[in-house]
């Protein structure tokens, strides 16, 4: 009969499942392993380095205060406004960097196109939940610090199945 | 959410456990103590050993060690701890709660992912209480024009009922809350009367989900009840009583299963229909009628109806248990006595620990394979709920008048032929009674 | 009272008596909304008779947010993260459109290697979006485990995306220009690993779903758009194949490099709900097969984009191009004056043209049919309503 063995092959591949592993990621006490640094953007040749998007890092001492990234921005988000900083640097001679606001970034990452001058990347940074609003406009110094994230499961495919770890 | 959590404050801590052991306390005081007093002033004590049993005897009695054990198995037969607490009310809830947490994990194993993990430490085992403790603090909100005796009483009902089928359950030889000599015919009947709460709540909810859902549920239950009760039928032309313990006990020999299984598949079938789960949740149905006839639960009435449900799914899969699958019978595998050589001994603290006159090794055996086998036709359940998706009103009905009937007849005649052979039966070969 | 009033005044009791009427009929009007678990983002009253819907009435618009307006004020590339949110599970395939009809109004040839790229990126979000679909679907239907089992299954694809992207969903990876950035060194290995551990667990569906007898009750012989109607009405995508038409876009105006490549177009000739909703599961075999082929004819280094100018301008002129999306064909008509934000961008999405359909097929079924029926025309209210 055709309706029982649809049935008994569907009781079949359900129980089959019960053996094999399970495939959650179980965040926060394992976290995800990510492959380079962070999306980072070659002006010279135009292409960009595959990477994760995530908080941006600044460099201050290449940042010129030429504005490309928050003028990208405006369109977008109006996530990048620049601030008068205290430094001085020799190429910078506004003394002007960008501030990004966590709250209305997208993430996308079209700044990093702008920046003509290798100052703005991306970092494998994503955690960045906070209590109050304003804790989440970073400043330039805020900006520069690097990250420290340190992940190590990937998705492993072996005869009980996938899984994470 | 702009604010910052508070530092912790050690005399915070202190101050907040205080202030609950008074509160504690006042509660104890003013109702509790004098409730136990009232009662002890006109509850007719029972008489142990020649002696009626005040709590002050009682406690006495207690530290006796000759005393304790024949104190506490008296305790153990009376209505009141048969009905609330084993094989009753408190014995189902725990094995209900087993099952909605072993569903939900069985579940997820099934579709590769972690169920319930972090209420408790161990994989998410508290997850229930959370849950409770949930649907206790929500609010509950009765729609407008609903009509609010039915409202409020028809999920007491619903637990009602479920548990008035659970008293019929014997678990063991003797242990049963409600020795009914129509048992099966009981049980029958309080099925019967699901249908009805379910329109009536419908009705009282004043919304047109719930109206759809609850002329679907009256019809599914209804269409189901007939190879219900045909598929049962065999059982008693086999075992010649209506009573649930004759039953059970009918079977010491081979189980109902073997003569008719097809009968056992129907009866399976309808009581997933009995009990709406998937894949015969219509009356539930997510996508099309939002919640069916429980849209307008909340708070703790929802909280009513998942347990009268689970309450249920525990009695029928019983039932199944006792009618086709031998009842609590089993190899025996628990010993005579727990120390060897406990009772003949002379030393009080060896027989209490022993469990001497308390411990009786059949019923424990009893009491372990029927919940083994109960526990068994629960998996079978929540296994189809995993793997099928939900049926349609007119198919359904086509199954339930059509199909089922046709094919419980035919077992039905098969039985009746072993029966009239002279093989089976009251006056058979195999089966003397 | 001015004539206004007076009309206003009339307006009210003749809906007044149109409610009193309908109510007084054995039909109970249902409005399966936006907050109902069957229906996603998007409204339709429909009128019940017993079982039997009598009447539906779609009233999309509950997510309209204005791309179409937006994209007048902002330039070329500050389009595309605000362009990629109608079909966000899809993202590439919309944003795909959209460069190609930008590359073809400034009149640029994208490099062989950023095509491949693009091309796969593309595939691999139509088995993205696919996936997603399939889980609504057995969660319409009251299967939990079909939800769960697409869902999880989508986190190998997933995963790739995060790879060579950058995010997980909101991808923005497409650009007029080719793309933008290359694929890792190891990524190749990875992916065919993945795709081919994909393509296996997606056979265990046939078992547990596809063939289990209520799903085919349910949905077999179910809603049914002959072949005539279905080309008189418009619908397109996965919806017109199963109704016997064999009408892809990569094989009807192929982009890219998808002249290339040998894949079949699926199409099943029994015009029903169930054919409905086995058409996106067999192209997503031939996804996994197109993502083979194109895995191993891409070349080995090459440039991956052409540089535009951030703030480019347009030169004057419109053009018209068209993608098949996980849903049907996509296409964008942008009209551009000179100047460096587009004059007028429209977008053409599949679930608005298969919205036809819905008033079509519900009338005359029973009210249990309604999330088979419905959900089978691949409908994606967020497109839609753009």
């Amino acid at each position: 009969m055709n309706t029982a063995s649809g049935f008994i092959k569907a009781l079949e591949s359900g129980t089959k499942h019960l053996f094999i592993k399970r495939f959650t990621l179980r965040y926060p006490e394992k976290k995800l392993k990510f492959d380079g640094d962070g999306y980072q953007f070659d002006p010279k040749r135009g292409v960009g380095i595959a990477g994760l998007r995530g908080r941006h890092i600044l460099f201050h001492d290449k940042c010129t205060g030429c504005q490309l990234c928050s003028i990208a921005c405006e369109g977008i988000a109006e996530a990048i406004g620049m601030v008068k900083i205290d430094e001085h640097w020799k190429q910078n001679k506004k003394n002007i960097m960008p501030q990004i606001d966590y709250g209305k970034c997208v993430f996308c990452g079209l700044c990093v196109d702008a920046c003509p001058f290798y100052a703005l990347y991306m970092t494998n940074d994503y955690e960045l939940s906070s209590f109050t609003k304003s804790s989440l406009i970073y400043t330039p110094s805020q900006l520069a610090v690097k990250p420290r994230y340190d992940g190590d499961v990937e998705i492993k495919i072996d005869s009980k199945g996938a899984n994470h770890g | 959410m702009g604010s910052i959590t508070p530092d912790f404050r050690f005399g915070n801590l202190v101050g907040s456990i205080i202030q609950l052991v008074l509160v504690i306390l006042a509660i104890v005081t003013v109702l509790i103590l004098p409730m136990i007093f009232f009662t002890l002033f006109f509850v007719p004590l029972p008489v142990v050993n020649g002696q009626v049993l005040t709590p002050y005897l009682f406690f006495s009695m207690v530290v006796d060690p000759s005393r304790t054990l024949p104190i506490v198995k008296f305790l153990m037969h009376t209505a009141l701890f048969k009905a609330a607490i084993f094989p009753g009310f408190l014995f189902a809830s725990l094995i209900a709660a087993a099952t909605i947490f072993i569903e939900r994990k069985l579940l997820a194993k099934m579709q590769l992912r972690v169920g319930p993990l972090y209420a408790g430490k161990i994989e998410g085992i508290f997850q229930l209480l959370a849950d409770g403790l949930k649907l206790i603090s929500k609010e509950i909100i009765i729609p407008s024009g609903a009509d609010k005796p039915i409202f409020w009483l028809a999920p007491v009902m619903f637990v009602a009922t479920s548990a008035a089928v659970v008293s019929l359950i014997p678990v063991a030889y003797g242990w049963v809350v409600a020795d009914l000599d129509v048992g099966l015919i009981a049980a029958f009947a309080l099925l019967g009367f699901f249908p009805l709460i379910a329109l009536l709540y419908s009705w009282a909810s004043n919304s047109k989900y719930p109206f759809i859902g609850g002329l679907r549920a009256l019809h599914q239950m209804i269409a189901f009840e007939i190879p219900f009760f045909l598929s049962a039928l065999p059982v008693v032309i086999l075992s010649g009583s209506l009573n649930l313990t004759e039953i059970a006990r009918s079977q010491h020999i081979f189980w109902n299963i073997f003569v008719m299984p097809i009968n056992a598949f129907v009866f399976y079938i309808s009581s997933l229909a009995e009990l709406e789960r998937i894949p015969f949740d219509l009356p539930e149905a997510e996508s099309e009628i939002v919640a069916g006839w429980l849209t307008e639960t909340s708070g703790m009435i929802f909280g009513l109806i998942q347990l009268g449900s689970y309450l249920k799914l525990y009695a029928l899969s019983a039932l199944f248990v006792i009618l086709f699958l031998g009842g609590w019978y089993g190899p025996q595998i628990f010993p005579h006595e727990l120390i060897p050589g406990a009772s003949s001994s002379n030393i009080p603290l060896l027989k209490i620990i022993a469990l001497d006159g308390l411990y009786n090794a059949v019923t424990v055996n009893s009491i372990f394979w029927f919940i083994v086998k109960t526990f068994g036709i629960i998996l079978l359940m929540l296994i189809t709920r995993g793997v099928n998706p939900r049926i349609r009103i007119d198919i359904l009905l086509h199954t339930g008048w059509y199909k089922l009937i046709v094919l419980t007849f035919i077992n039905l005649f098969v039985v009746l032929t072993l029966i009239y052979g002279g093989i089976l039966g009251p006056g058979g070969m195999i089966l003397p009674k | 009272m001015s004539n206004l009033e007076e009309k206003i005044d009339e307006a009210k009791k003749l809906s007044m008596q149109i409610v009193k009427e309908t109510e007084a009929d054995r039909l109970m009007t249902l409005s399966v909304g936006p907050q109902h678990p069957g229906s996603g983002h998007f409204r339709f009253v429909i009128k019940v008779d017993g079982d039997y819907i009598v009447n539906v009435d779609p009233d999309p618009g509950y997510v309209h947010r204005g791309h179409e307006k937006m994209c007048e004020y902002r330039n070329y590339f500050q389009n595309l993260p605000q362009l990629e949110r109608p079909a966000l599970h899809d993202s590439s395939n919309i944003l795909y459109s959209y460069c190609l009809a930008v590359e073809d109004l400034v009149g640029i040839n994208v490099p062989r290697r950023g095509q491949f790229i693009r091309a796969i990126a593309s595939e691999l979000d139509r088995l993205v979006y696919t996936q997603y679909w399939l889980a609504i679907y057995g969660i319409f239907l009251g299967h939990s485990t079909m939800f769960m089992w697409p869902a999880g299954d989508r986190e190998l694809i997933i995963d790739l995306f995060e790879r060579f992207s950058g995010h997980r969903v909101t991808h923005c990876f497409s650009i007029p220009g080719g793309v933008r950035n290359d694929f890792p060194y190891n990524f190749k290995e990875k992916c065919l690993t993945q795709v081919n551990y994909f393509e296996k667990r997606l056979k265990e569906y046939e078992h547990i779903f596809y063939n289990n007898p209520l799903f085919r009750q349910r949905t077999e012989g179910v809603g049914i758009l002959p072949k005539e109607d279905a080309i008189k009405l418009g619908v397109t995508g996965s919806v017109l194949r199963a109704s016997g038409v064999p009408y892809d876009i990569r094989k009807v105006e192929p982009y890219d490099i998808y002249d290339e490549i040998d894949f079949k177009v699926q199409h099943m000739k029994t015009c029903d709900s169930f054919a409905r909703s086995y058409i996106p599961y067999l192209d997503m075999i031939e996804s996994c097969h197109i993502i083979r082929q194109l895995l191993d004819k891409i070349p080995e280094s090459g440039d991956v984009r052409v540089k535009l100018q951030g703030n480019m301008k347009g030169p004057p002129g419109e053009s018209f191009k068209r993608v098949e999306s996980g849903r049907g064909a996509l296409g964008y008509h942008i009209v551009s004056d000179g100047a460096s934000r587009p004059y007028r961008v429209k977008i053409s999405t599949p679930s608005f043209r298969n919205l036809i359909a819905l008033s079509y097929l519900l009338v005359g079924s029973k009210l249990g049919d309604m999330p088979s029926i419905y959900w089978s025309l691949n409908y994606w209210p967020i497109e839609a309503d753009r």
